[in-house]
């Protein structure tokens, strides 16, 4: 007998389609699966008979041969479980055939029967297209974000098969668990001092610039960067749905409504791997910490720290939005729009006022050669935080919350947008003097730097696009005025004190 | 071994310094006791029979086939040979040539070498050192007392490492045809440590003089340093010490400087600066004050009798918000305590802070803002 059911794979964080095949003929009992699985696809064998044979029901004791189709994608995981399952049953004919072609199946078998979650739902179902989808009760909630048709769930093999064969209704989904809120957003109102440090991260957000916080341990780098979420705007539809796709291939948990809707924060560790940080790895292609970071914040804490094979593998990524990963069998394109936060210390001893330092210009230099290049050019933000003083914790109010400063951020944003279509840090530098002109003072004041080799041709680049978002920002019309270039000239921190390095 | 006739005595004792685990009493015992370099080295050698002070030492665990081996590696001739290639002379004490002024000193180098002239330590000397991870004002200071000093014609000694030491010097050497500069360092002449400071050696041993107890190739080691300073410290007549931390080195050099009645000056820090923390210390211990190149030249009894014309600050004078952030940054601030100490926002705060510095009163380094001398100014 022969039966053909619908199910998907992962690859990246796209779903593809399987069509699960299954012959069951006359000959010694046997039960192999062609058609490239992976190991945990292959012991699919396992699972699937003792799943059959827990629910009651009976496995047949002749040959079966499963294939996957098309034969040439390769088959990850464990989610073709409930299809294979299905199919076998039906080319046993315990199921009526004609039961099974509206649907399409994705879940992990349990030796028990039980049904459980695989990684990858929101793309898996995406992929089913226009059957109905069958997902483990556990995973109804992720596959709803994206089906088109009804979605049901089961508990068990057993469930399924029952209500396939129309001997029981399908069973309802679990009540909408509400998850306890996952982590509070931090606000900025919690930062005492750090003016420059606060003002930078509300630039940063409002123009889209990468920043790099340069400062002593204890500082307050770390805070700093997780205030930087809560003063992004909510994640645009089709953003919010390809971050859902992301977090889901991942098999990192959504929140408890099924879509990615906030900015996420991802601060890998520094010790984190090239394949970790950029995606790749096994043939499943999963996605790393810079796609999970998509739409929302990467923090990279001791940037010097990471091996710089990690942040060369970053370049591309910041450059396009995405990251192309190729391997040997199979290539994706994962998204991977992000902010990058990063923070270093000035120096191996951590800095501090003039004098402080106890490291010697060697030690510093070589500690800051890790950083150079091309990726330090990302950067439109260098910003030096401070430790702040007693006064600056006692004398300081709060600051201002994470509210207000959002919504100045999500009304640039919009001003920019409307202007030119992308965000400030993206504009060319040939358009930079029709959208950011310059008013007389202004140009007067950077000639001054260039002039004095404070500031190099790129860094001058960068001091306009940042001027033209403090003006979005501090709302003073279409001409950048010598305030804002002002004030962006202290977002440009040169890092070596001892080589009188240029403002790169 | 036999030595060639055309290689002198001092080639011997220079071989002698270079010896694997030659230590300073080691090196003055062997040349004391030794008719002459070469007796010593042949005494090593075994080809001559040692008197008993230097037998007592070849006696030590080792130590005389150590030196053998040595001196099989780095003959006599091949040390004289990279001597005269790098343009090193080598003096040797109690031998013509060798220095007056050190040669009455309670710890005087055994051999010297040198690149330059030993006649030009025959001016007037004052020892400028500090520590090598100094404040922007640390050096603005050093290198103009390095260049006053050598206005008035006085030597400036120093160990010509990072910081304090190098800027001193880069000041004297800025002034055409003041005292010449002395320079005493740890390594190699050969060897110069640190790599950037080449031009700076070259120029100091081209006018001045520049002095080493170490062979040709010999690397920065550790011990060597505090020995190095004992040198300087014989070298000068009185001692500043500009900026020198808690563990400094300079703080050796006024402890050597003190035990030769030398006097010690001191050019006193903010009490919150780390790197002047040795340097404030000396100044309780009674070390005198220097706050001018007229305090080091009183302390050589060089009493000009005039003061130097105060030069008109071409700076102008800073108005309204700028006066009070200048006097604010008399030491070194953030742009945030700036904001706190004015409660002026952050764009008044920084426009201020840019025209400061675009006048020439501060300079901004990783983030801190602090006074930038008169001289600095440009433009």
């Amino acid at each position: 007998m022969f039966a053909a059911v619908v199910s998907a794979t992962l690859l990246g964080v796209e779903g593809h389609l399987v069509t699960v095949e299954v012959h069951v003929s006359n000959g010694l009992p046997g039960f192999s699966i062609v058609g490239l699985p992976d190991e945990v696809c292959r012991e699919a064998r396992d699972r699937v008979r003792a799943a059959i044979v827990s629910s009651g029901l009976s496995f047949p004791r002749t040959r079966v041969t499963v294939n996957l189709a098309p034969s040439s994608q390769r088959k990850i995981g464990g989610g073709l479980d409930l299809a294979i399952a299905i199919a076998v049953l039906v080319a046993d004919e315990q199921i009526p055939a004609d039961r099974v072609g509206e649907f399409g199946f994705v879940g992990e078998l349990g030796l028990g029967g039980s049904l459980r979650a695989v990684a990858g739902t929101v793309p898996l179902v995406a992929a089913l297209g226009d059957v109905r989808p069958v997902v483990p009760a556990a995973s109804v909630r992720e596959a709803q974000v994206i089906a088109r048709q009804p979605v049901h769930a089961g508990y068990t093999l057993r469930d399924v098969v029952d209500a396939l064969t129309g001997d029981s209704p399908w069973p309802t989904p679990p009540a909408d668990t509400v998850d306890p809120d996952p982590t509070p957003v931090a606000d900025l109102a919690d930062v005492r001092g750090q003016a420059l440090a606060r003002r930078g991260l509300e630039v940063a957000a409002a123009g889209g610039h990468h920043v790099l916080f340069v400062g002593p341990p204890g500082s307050g780098k770390t805070m700093l960067a997780q205030r930087m979420p809560g003063l992004l705007p909510a994640l645009a539809a089709e953003v919010s749905l390809a971050a859902t796709m992301i977090h889901s291939a991942a098999g990192v948990r959504l929140p408890a409504s099924g879509l990615v809707s906030l900015p996420p924060y991802r601060a890998p560790h520094h010790t984190t791997s090239i394949v970790a940080l950029v995606g790749g790895g096994t043939s499943a292609l999963r996605p790393g910490e810079i796609s999970l970071a998509h739409g929302g914040v990467l923090f990279l804490d001791e940037l010097g720290e990471f091996s710089p094979s990690a942040l060369d593998g970053l370049r591309q990524p910041l450059e396009e939005g995405v990251v192309r990963v190729s391997r040997a069998r199979a290539s994706a394109t994962l998204p991977a729009s992000f902010l990058l936060v990063a923070a270093t210390n000035p120096c191996p001893c951590g800095g501090g006022p003039p004098g402080s330092c106890t490291c010697d210009d060697g030690g510093r230099a070589r500690y800051l050669r890790r950083l150079s290049g091309p990726l330090l050019d990302r950067f439109d933000l260098r910003i030096t935080v401070h430790r702040p003083e007693v006064d600056e914790l006692l004398l300081d109010g709060p600051g201002e919350c994470s509210a207000d400063v959002a919504a100045r951020v999500a009304a640039a944003r919009t001003l920019a947008l409307e202007r030119s279509g992308m965000l400030n840090a993206a504009l060319p530098a040939s358009v930079l003097d029709d959208v950011a002109p310059l008013d007389g003072r202004a140009k007067k004041l950077l000639r001054t730097e260039l002039e004095r080799d404070r500031l190099t041709g790129r860094g001058y680049h960068r001091v306009r696009r940042v001027a033209r978002t403090l003006a979005d920002l501090y709302g003073s019309g279409p001409i950048v005025g010598e305030e804002h270039v002002v004030a962006a000239l202290q977002f440009r921190v040169r890092l070596n004190p001892m080589t009188r390095g240029r403002a790169a | 071994m036999s030595a060639a006739a055309d290689v002198p005595e001092e080639a011997f004792a220079a071989a002698l310094a270079g010896l694997e685990r030659m230590s300073l009493t080691r090196l003055r015992a062997l040349l004391r006791h030794a008719s002459s370099p070469s007796a010593a080295v042949r005494c090593i050698a075994g080809e001559h029979a040692p008197p008993a002070e230097i037998a007592a030492i070849l006696a030590t665990d080792g130590l005389a086939s150590a030196w053998r081996r040595s001196l099989a590696r780095r003959p006599p001739e091949q040390v004289w040979g990279e001597c005269l290639a790098a343009g090193i002379d080598v003096v040797v004490l109690g031998r013509a040539g060798y220095p007056p002024l050190l040669a009455d000193d309670p710890s005087p180098p055994p051999v010297l070498f040198v690149r330059g002239g030993l006649q030009r330590l025959g001016g007037r000397r004052a020892g400028i050192v500090g520590t090598r991870n100094a404040t922007g004002v640390g050096r603005d200071i050093a290198s103009a007392l390095g260049r006053d000093l050598a206005e008035a014609g006085v030597s400036v000694v120093s160990g010509l490492a990072r910081g304090i030491d190098g800027c001193a010097h880069r000041g004297a050497v800025s002034v055409q045809g003041g005292g010449p500069p002395i320079g005493v360092v740890a390594t190699g002449l050969d060897t110069v440590y640190p790599a950037e400071h080449r031009m700076l050696w070259d120029t100091v041993a081209e006018r001045g003089a520049l002095l080493s107890e170490s062979p040709p190739g010999t690397g920065p080691e550790a011990w060597r340093f505090p020995l190095r300073n004992r040198v300087l410290a014989a070298l000068s007549e009185v001692v500043v010490v500009v900026e020198s931390r808690i563990t400094g080195g300079s703080l050796i050099t006024a402890a050597e400087a003190r035990e030769r009645d030398i006097p010690v000056l001191v050019v006193p820090g903010s009490p919150r600066n780390l790197s002047a923390a040795g340097s404030n210390e000396l100044a309780r211990d009674g070390c005198a004050i220097a706050t001018g190149v007229e305090d080091v030249l009183i302390a050589l009894g060089l009493n000009t009798g005039r003061a130097r014309p105060v030069a008109d600050d071409p700076r102008p004078r800073p108005e309204g918000i700028d006066r009070d952030t200048l006097a604010l940054c008399a030491e070194p601030r953030t742009l945030d305590q700036v904001m706190l100490a004015t409660r002026r926002t952050l764009v008044e705060c920084a426009m201020s802070l840019t025209r400061l510095q675009d006048s020439g009163w501060l300079r901004q380094v990783n983030g801190w803002y602090e006074r930038a001398p008169a001289h600095d100014w440009r433009r």
